[in-house]
């Protein structure tokens, strides 16, 4: 299968953006409805990079951070770090750093360190350090105690983002093994997927067998 | 173009994007945390004439101020400097944080609130399809207006199949992990469901030619008129008129 910028477009991830969107927004009021003190805001992105790649995944984040600027205007200029995650978690698909478990751990990862080194910089230059969410208070704590504005922001935003965006991983991990394989046949990244569900069939045929 | 019976509300969406245009470049041109707060006043006067005051005042205290207070806060105590103003213990705020603040906030306060106001006053619909005549794929202008479909259609099913799972006997409520538990049995279905839909779209969307290439036609009309014209104008010769002035004072 074609992949690439020009190609991964297709109809059916097209329409995958909107339901990514939805997703992000709803699992967020999920975790409200839940009384989770975590954000999960970036599952939808997650699900959608993972089996139609970085492209379509970028555009998915940056389509939920535009829209979620419509009412809070601070996330716009916190669009980047979607972009990257989207971007992120595309290439990783592609290079089947899904297969595994353990592989999905190390990407969650890879991640938490792409969201903290892109969103830090934009919380500190653009906000002084604030974003206006309840983070704010663990970034307060820290700076009560170190007067330093680069290592509290940092510090917080290691501390919220590594909970959020690995576990994050892992259920859009879980979900996306639940697909069905004509389904994800269909999408351009979603062959390390199926590739393994095949394998674990043959192992429980065999096992029939005896 | 259907008249939406107000001045503003009429006009076209790239006419009203001058707005956060102008606003975004004039505020780093000017340097004075005054110029950009008066950003806001301005904002709240076009609200005012377009008749969504109420609306985006609204959002302006629910989205900025606890951010702008923040700030304020943040900046106080951290930012180095000799003129003390107030001190209460290790707590003191100097001069320089509360200038750095000021030239902060003031930025925000204006790009944030011409952008909210653009929204405000501009449907996504008439937004979309501006987009697709400046040459837009159609499949991203249907995107786009899918999705703001798509959010409350999903987020009720989320509650329905939250619903369904508690009386298969999820548990819901209880300590933390028990919650955390909960969360997959309620997205994975979501999920799923969600996807299965979009290939009954793509199907749909099919017979009906939507990736045939080809000129597209839409019920939904824009016309640009000579005001929006010569408002495009105007606000860019403002701008370059600042960015001289800027110039000639640099030098």
């Amino acid at each position: 299968m074609k992949r690439g910028l020009m190609h991964d477009f297709t109809l059916l991830a097209i329409l995958l953006i909107p339901v990514g969107v939805a997703l992000n927004f709803v699992s967020s009021q999920v975790v409200q409805l839940l009384k989770l003190p975590i954000h999960f805001d970036v599952i939808g992105t997650v699900v959608v990079s993972m089996i139609a790649g970085p492209w379509v995944g970028a555009t998915t984040g940056l389509a939920t951070n535009l829209i979620t600027s419509l009412t809070n205007p601070t996330s716009l200029f916190f669009a980047p770090v979607s972009i990257s995650v989207g971007l992120l978690i595309g290439y990783l698909s592609k290079f089947g750093m899904f297969k595994r478990l353990w592989t999905t751990i190390v990407s969650g990862i890879a991640i938490t360190i792409a969201a903290v080194v892109i969103g830090s910089p934009i919380s500190v230059m653009v906000f002084g350090g604030a974003t206006g969410k309840s983070i704010d208070t663990v970034t307060g704590v820290f700076l009560a105690s170190t007067q330093d504005i680069w290592t509290s922001v940092f510090s917080s935003s290691i501390l919220i983002n590594s909970v959020d965006k690995i576990l994050s991983v892992l259920i859009a991990y879980f979900i996306v093994k639940k697909m069905s394989d004509r389904y994800l046949s269909k999408m351009n990244y979603g062959d390390s997927f199926i590739q393994e569900k095949r394998n674990k069939y043959a192992v429980n045929k065999k096992q029939i067998a005896k | 173009m259907p008249n939406k019976g107000n001045f503003i509300l009429n006009l076209y969406p790239s006419t009203k994007f001058m707005l956060p245009l102008f606003v975004t470049i004039s505020i780093f041109l000017v340097p004075s945390y005054l110029f950009a707060y008066m950003m806001l006043p301005l904002c709240i006067a076009i609200a005012l004439i377009a008749g969504v005051a109420k609306q985006f005042l609204n959002l302006i205290v629910k989205g900025l101020l606890l951010l702008v207070l923040f700030i304020f806060i943040i900046q106080s105590v951290i930012a180095p400097g000799e003129e003390i103003i107030w001190s209460w213990g290790i707590i003191s705020i100097k001069e320089e944080g509360v200038m750095l603040s000021l030239t902060l906030t003031s930025r925000i306060v204006a790009i944030a609130s011409a952008f909210l106001l653009f929204f405000r006053i501009t449907s996504i619909r008439d937004i979309s399809q501006a987009l697709e005549k400046v040459g837009m794929s159609p499949k991203f202008s249907y995107a786009i207006l899918a999705t703001f479909q798509f959010i409350p259609e999903i987020s009720k099913r989320s509650k329905v199949i939250m619903d369904a799972q508690k009386a298969r006997g999820v548990e819901t409520e209880g300590s933390l992990l028990t919650r955390t538990k909960a969360f997959v049995p309620v997205l994975g279905p979501l999920v799923l469901s969600s996807i299965a839909n979009t290939e009954e779209r793509a199907i749909t969307l099919e017979t009906r030619a939507f990736s045939t290439k080809g000129k597209k036609t839409s019920l939904h009309k824009l016309h640009k008129t000579k005001t929006d014209m010569s408002i495009q104008i105007l606000v860019i010769i403002f701008i370059i008129f600042l960015a001289v002035g800027r110039v000639m004072i640099w030098n």
